[in-house]
């Protein structure tokens, strides 16, 4: 089909091409995926031939000094009169191998390899009124983990090194000076200054973010709960039962819940995300409209819900709500009502009060953002839709919202991820309440997976069952954005519109 | 240049039927269409319904801040306005010895100031970084950055409390701890202000570069000077998160009263312990957080929004 | 003040992408060379290797005698303009044109008499104590000039530096620049998408497509014996006509076929097609609008042409003409030597007759694209 034919298609028949098209693309792109994993794989394998062959050239080319930088790192560096790196790579190596191999056993990195795969054997006892312990689960899980990174890091160390070795023999056959430590330092604040700008936060996310999220992954295929704290109790792998657990329907596992549970945080994050998003753009029309005076003092008076830290505001109003709280008490006082509304005791009522609350909470973020955008929308559009005889209504249709939706459609998506995992207006305005016997491990109506974990992890110390939904927050949010990527075109094609 | 730009009386119209050009009042001097005034005016009655229901909930807040705590009650009581005002509540949670407030606030105020400064240094190191400086591995650390994100942060919150603990940075060393951890894994949220510094002409690096800077004389005399909209974001956002901040500082200060900050410690006063008795006392604590929090954000608005929208629209 | 030599030097990004391929060039001390061509050709990615804000992916790169692939742009004592000027917004004027003293931890007193000497030459004076912002387009680039004269720099690079002023300006501006060339007297590289410019200032032209140098050579070489369709077409204006025509050769002796005509070539144009045993072949026909000759009289061994357009220029006339075959040409004739009738008879829709001398016609292999006799 031209594209002249698909121009006069009406609408449904074009969506219904469209739609065609995507499945009829899906295969396609399915086998590029596979194709380029496969291209991944075959390149990694590649690169690792080539450094070991590099790895074997440069030693049998090198100099003694070369040869000698394979056992002592920087030794090459040292002796070739660049102190300042020789010093790094040694300091490196001596910390590397002090860790690995230090004399008290049980603190040393090899330590907590070999136990890797139990996780520890020597249960804690009590002799008389002494308690003499055992292997700590926890300790060897993370500095297991730990140690693994170490060698990753040591190896990769090691491998610039020895490159270091050859490129320095290169430079030095050809004629060139080597870079002396005081051009490695300038050079951190200029052509290395990346370095110097990244060093702290990528240590800090390193440790702060990757280990730990690393570990909990790890956590998730162990029996690490309440009835096995660490230090008094060990725990060990027990491979996918905890996610069996969690997922499948069986009376002792959490499957009707975690589906119920998942349901909630999808209906939750689908309205928090749009609802607000329409609310919210409304308002900016209806402050931006020609005509409307004090356009300033209406701002300022939405965004207070922004500026009033969200555990006073809210609070307050999960306070107003409650059923001796002033809106039922009034409501009660004037005799509209004899009982108080049940809005945090009723499931579907609570749901609703809380979506209506973050309506409170999140039009004036999103007036913000229309705002700023509608002011960017060129006048002209506007100018020439109108001599083109479009009303209000058609020009809202055809221009402000396609341009709205085209520009904040990758603020749609994080918005959309972020009240996944909004934590704080559930746990501030119910705590997830209301809890009911139906739902298994604590977990009330109003409770998204967030807030069910951090339950999990306070209240129950159920750990392994923690690490496991963690995880599929991470693949729910995950298989979201690669949805909403490959589908929605403003999120690819960033140019169309400017 | 500053000459005045006088208002016309008249604007000069093209009449595309007639074909002729008239002169018609322009749009503040002619009376309007009676559907454009009752459009208005509709959206006037919309505007300050919404007023009333956006400012109430903290009106309220503050009446029941005033109730005496002596004469009439702390507790949830079904009249809004106080019978007797006084300072009773205030009183308490500034100068009683039981009131832990003060000691919450300081925290709270400590790891603000301290996550402002430090939290800002993080967040432009590596939004400039990502920016403007082209390196191996740039497009790897975003993606890394990316997949994170979705985990969610209170995932690793668990293996930090132990890490933490074993630094001593729990309960008795919370606020350290605190200040460490929303400060460590800051450099993730670099995306608004990279989104400020993208807009930055590049040509602008490259001319000083000639002129003899270094990429560091770069960062520190041009484009620092240029980025005080986003400094002053960040600054902003980075000072009062941690007074919202529920999550962590609940579970790292666990079960240690005097190292909460005060959302951990309100929190606890409407929904663990007794809260009848302590409601007043929470609204006071909630306008004493509140109106410096309130005004400060009003005052600096203006870098806010352009953040936010700047933010959005960037993607 | 230094001479810039560029050996095979090339572009590759992204592992596969060519900017640049293989690009040789001598630039002799106090040249002044121009890179123009269209957008994306690669003059001003060439450019910005000189500069040292493009890592050169192959060849080498001498300023002077120095080797300087791998220096910062900071030590290679270069000074550039920038198309959108680049002044810092936050400094005035003043400081725009000290900065680069001061890194240099100038003497105070010197910064200041090379500041204000510069400022006198591009008429800046009473601007010093302003910001950027307070300048117009003009003033903001001889600001940026400024900037890069203060430095005393051996290379004087400017990319399309009159890219973003109106025409008038531009004009003014270009006159200016060759007289500040006169005036600072260094090695001066200059990158434009406009022939005007790039004819006007040159000392040397290097004309650039896709990558490629199409040709080296001064604004009259390159005008008058252009190696190839591309720089025949792209070097003046209004375009050159191309027109599909047959060579035809007769012992050492050739003519141009062209639509009915036989132009038999000049003793020179012989020699060099015999030279280079050119055959009897189709080529394409370039002849210059300016090159035309207009019969108004007579039609012997002429074309026939109708007129679709006469665009009255004030001192020249353009007539966009159609041959029999189609073929578009245009004409252009300056209004000095026409009678009032002769004006008349080339109003729209008349028909009329020209012919093309055999010194102005340039010969072009359809295939390589070649020029027969220079290429």
């Amino acid at each position: 089909m031209t594209d002249l034919e698909y121009f006069k298609l009406s609408k449904p028949q074009k969506m219904l091409r469209d739609a065609g098209g995507f499945f009829a693309r899906l295969p396609k792109g399915i086998g590029t995926g596979v194709r380029k994993l496969g291209m991944l794989i075959v390149n990694i394998l590649k690169g690792i031939g080539a450094n070991l062959s590099d790895l074997v050239t440069t030693f049998k080319d090198g100099d003694w000094k070369t040869r000698l930088s394979y056992l002592i790192m920087g030794f090459g560096s040292f002796a070739r009169g660049q102190w300042g790196r020789g010093l790094l790579f040694f300091l490196f190596q001596t910390v590397f191998n002090l860790y690995m191999f230090f004399p008290n056993a049980s603190i040393s990195g090899c330590y907590y390899l070999g136990k890797l795969s139990t996780l520890g054997t020597i249960e804690t006892y009590k002799e008389g009124r002494r308690t003499v312990y055992g292997d700590n689960s926890f300790f060897i899980l993370l500095y297991g983990v730990l140690t693994l990174f170490f060698i990753a890091a040591f190896i990769y160390t090691w491998r610039v090194n020895v490159k270091q070795n050859r490129i320095s023999e290169q430079l030095l056959k050809s004629g060139h000076k080597l870079k002396t430590t005081k051009d490695d330092l300038d050079s951190l604040r200029d052509e290395q200054f990346h370095k110097t700008m990244l060093a702290l936060p990528t240590l800090g996310v390193t440790v702060f973010t990757i280990l730990p999220i690393l570990f909990m992954i790890l956590v998730a295929f162990t029996n690490f709960d309440a009835t096995h704290q660490p230090p008094s109790k060990l725990f060990t792998w027990v491979g996918w039962d905890n996610f069996r657990q969690l997922l499948s329907s069986d009376t002792a596992s959490y499957g009707d819940t975690f589906r119920h549970v998942l349901l909630w945080t999808l209906i939750w994050a689908f309205f928090a995300t749009f609802l607000n998003y329409f609310l919210g753009m409304l308002v900016a029309i209806m402050i931006n409209k020609k005509g409307i005076r004090l356009k300033k003092m209406w701002r300022t008076i939405l965004v207070m819900t922004i500026a009033i830290p969200q555990f006073v505001s809210l609070l307050y109003v999960s306070k107003m709500f409650a059923a001796d709280g002033l809106i039922n008490t009034y409501l009660m006082k004037w005799g509209w009502i004899s009982s108080p509304l049940p809005f945090w005791t009723d499931p579907t009522w609570a749901r609703v009060t809380i979506i209506v609350i973050n309506v409170w909470i999140g039009i004036p973020y999103l007036m913000l953002i229309a705002t700023g955008i509608l002011m960017n929308i060129p006048a002209d559009l506007y100018e020439s839709a109108r001599i083109d005889g479009a009303n209000a209504f058609q020009m809202y249709k055809k221009i402000t919202l396609p341009y709205m939706l085209f520009v904040t459609g990758p603020y749609l998506l994080t918005s959309f991820t972020g009240n996944i995992n909004n934590f704080n207006v559930i746990y501030l305005l119910s705590q997830g309440k209301p809890l009911s016997l139906q739902l298994s491990g604590n977990a009330g109506h109003t409770d998204l997976l967030i807030t069910w974990l951090y339950k999990m992890t306070v209240n129950d110390t159920n750990y392994k069952l923690a690490a496991v939904m963690g995880i599929l927050v991470f693949v729910v949010t995950a298989v979201i954005n690669l949805i909403v990527y490959n589908m929605i075109p403003s999120v690819k094609n960033e140019e169309d519109f400017q | 240049m500053s000459e005045k730009k006088q208002i016309p009386e008249v604007d000069i119209v093209v009449d595309q039927e007639a074909g002729v050009i008239r002169e018609v009042k322009p749009e503040h001097l002619r009376s309007k269409s009676g559907h454009e005034r009752r459009v208005n005016t509709s959206v006037y009655v919309i505007l300050v319904l919404m007023s009333v229901i956006w400012l109430a909930p903290f009106v309220f807040l503050v009446f029941q801040s005033f109730r005496s705590y002596a004469t009439e009650s702390g507790a949830m009581v079904a009249y809004l306005l106080p019978k007797q005002w006084s300072l009773d509540n205030y009183r308490w949670l500034l100068t009683d010895p039981s009131s832990k407030f003060l000691r919450w606030y300081g925290n709270t105020l400590i790891v603000a100031a301290f996550c402002a400064v430090l939290q800002t240094f993080m967040v432009l190191s590596v939004s400039y970084t990502l920016s403007r400086l082209r390196f191996r591995g740039r497009k790897l650390i975003m993606n890394v950055v990316l997949v994170l994100g979705m985990f969610p942060g209170f995932l690793t919150m668990i293996t930090l409390y132990f890490l933490l603990k074993q630094l001593g940075l729990t309960q008795q060393g919370a606020v350290p701890g605190m200040i460490l951890i929303y400060v460590a894994s800051s450099g993730m949220g670099y995306y608004i202000s990279k989104g400020f510094f993208d807009t930055i002409p590049k040509s602008l690096d490259e001319s000083a570069r000639i002129d003899g800077a270094t990429r560091a004389q770069v960062f520190r005399m041009i484009i620092m000077p240029l980025a005080k909209p986003i400094v002053i974001y960040t600054i902003l956002m980075a000072f009062m998160a941690p007074w919202g901040d529920y999550v962590f500082a609940s579970y790292i200060a666990f079960g240690s009263e005097p190292n909460y900050n005060v959302a951990v410690g309100l929190y606890q006063w409407v929904n663990v312990a007794d809260y009848q008795g302590f409601f007043t006392r929470f609204c006071a604590g909630g306008v004493l957080v509140a109106v410096p929090i309130t005004i400060l954000f009003l005052a600096l608005q203006k870098y806010y929004v352009e953040g936010v929208t700047g933010g959005a629209v960037k993607g | 003040m230094a001479s810039v030599t560029l050996e095979h030097v090339k572009k590759v990004y992204d592992k596969d992408v060519v900017a640049v391929h293989d690009f040789n060039l001598k630039i002799k001390d106090k040249e002044f060379v121009v890179f123009v061509g269209p957008s994306g050709c690669g003059k001003s990615t060439t450019l910005r290797m000189i500069a040292g804000l493009e890592d050169i992916s192959g060849g080498i790169l001498k300023i002077g005698d120095r080797v300087v692939n791998d220096v910062e742009p900071k030590d290679r004592d270069i000074a550039m303009v920038f198309q959108n000027y680049a002044l810092y917004p936050h400094i005035t004027v003043y400081e725009n044109m000290a900065f680069s003293l001061r890194l240099r931890k100038m003497d105070k007193e010197e910064i200041h008499r090379r500041v204000c000497q510069a400022a006198d030459i591009l008429g800046i004076t009473e601007y010093l104590g302003r910001k950027p912002k307070a300048l117009s387009g003009g003033q903001r680039q001889r600001v940026a000039i400024g900037r890069a004269i203060v430095r005393d720099p051996a290379v004087f690079l400017m990319d399309e530096p009159l890219s973003n002023l109106d025409a008038k300006l531009r004009n003014q501006m270009r006159a200016e620049i060759i007289l500040l060339r006169k005036r600072v007297d260094t090695t001066f590289i200059y990158v434009t998408h406009d022939q005007t410019e790039a004819m006007t200032l040159g000392d040397r032209i290097v004309v650039m497509k896709d990558g490629f140098i199409q040709q080296v050579g001064t604004p009259q070489e390159v005008f008058d014996t252009p190696q190839n369709l591309f720089v025949a077409g792209f070097i003046g204006s209004p375009q050159m006509n191309f027109l599909k025509a047959k060579l035809i050769r007769n012992g050492n002796d050739y003519s141009v076929e062209l639509l009915g005509t036989r132009t038999a070539l000049n003793p020179d144009q012989n020699r060099a097609l015999a030279e280079k045993n050119v055959q009897t072949q189709e080529i394409i026909l370039g002849v210059r609008p300016e090159h035309t000759s207009v019969l108004f009289d007579g039609k012997e061994n002429a074309i026939e042409c109708t007129i679709n357009v006469n665009e009255m220029m004030g001192s020249e006339l353009h007539l966009h003409l159609s041959s029999q075959n189609k073929d578009k040409i245009i004409v252009r004739l300056p209004t000095v030597d026409l009678t009032k009738e002769q004006r008349q008879q080339l109003s729209y829709g008349n028909r009329m007759y020209i012919t093309f001398p055999a010194k102005v016609m340039h010969l072009f292999d359809p295939k390589s694209e070649r020029n027969l006799i220079y290429g």
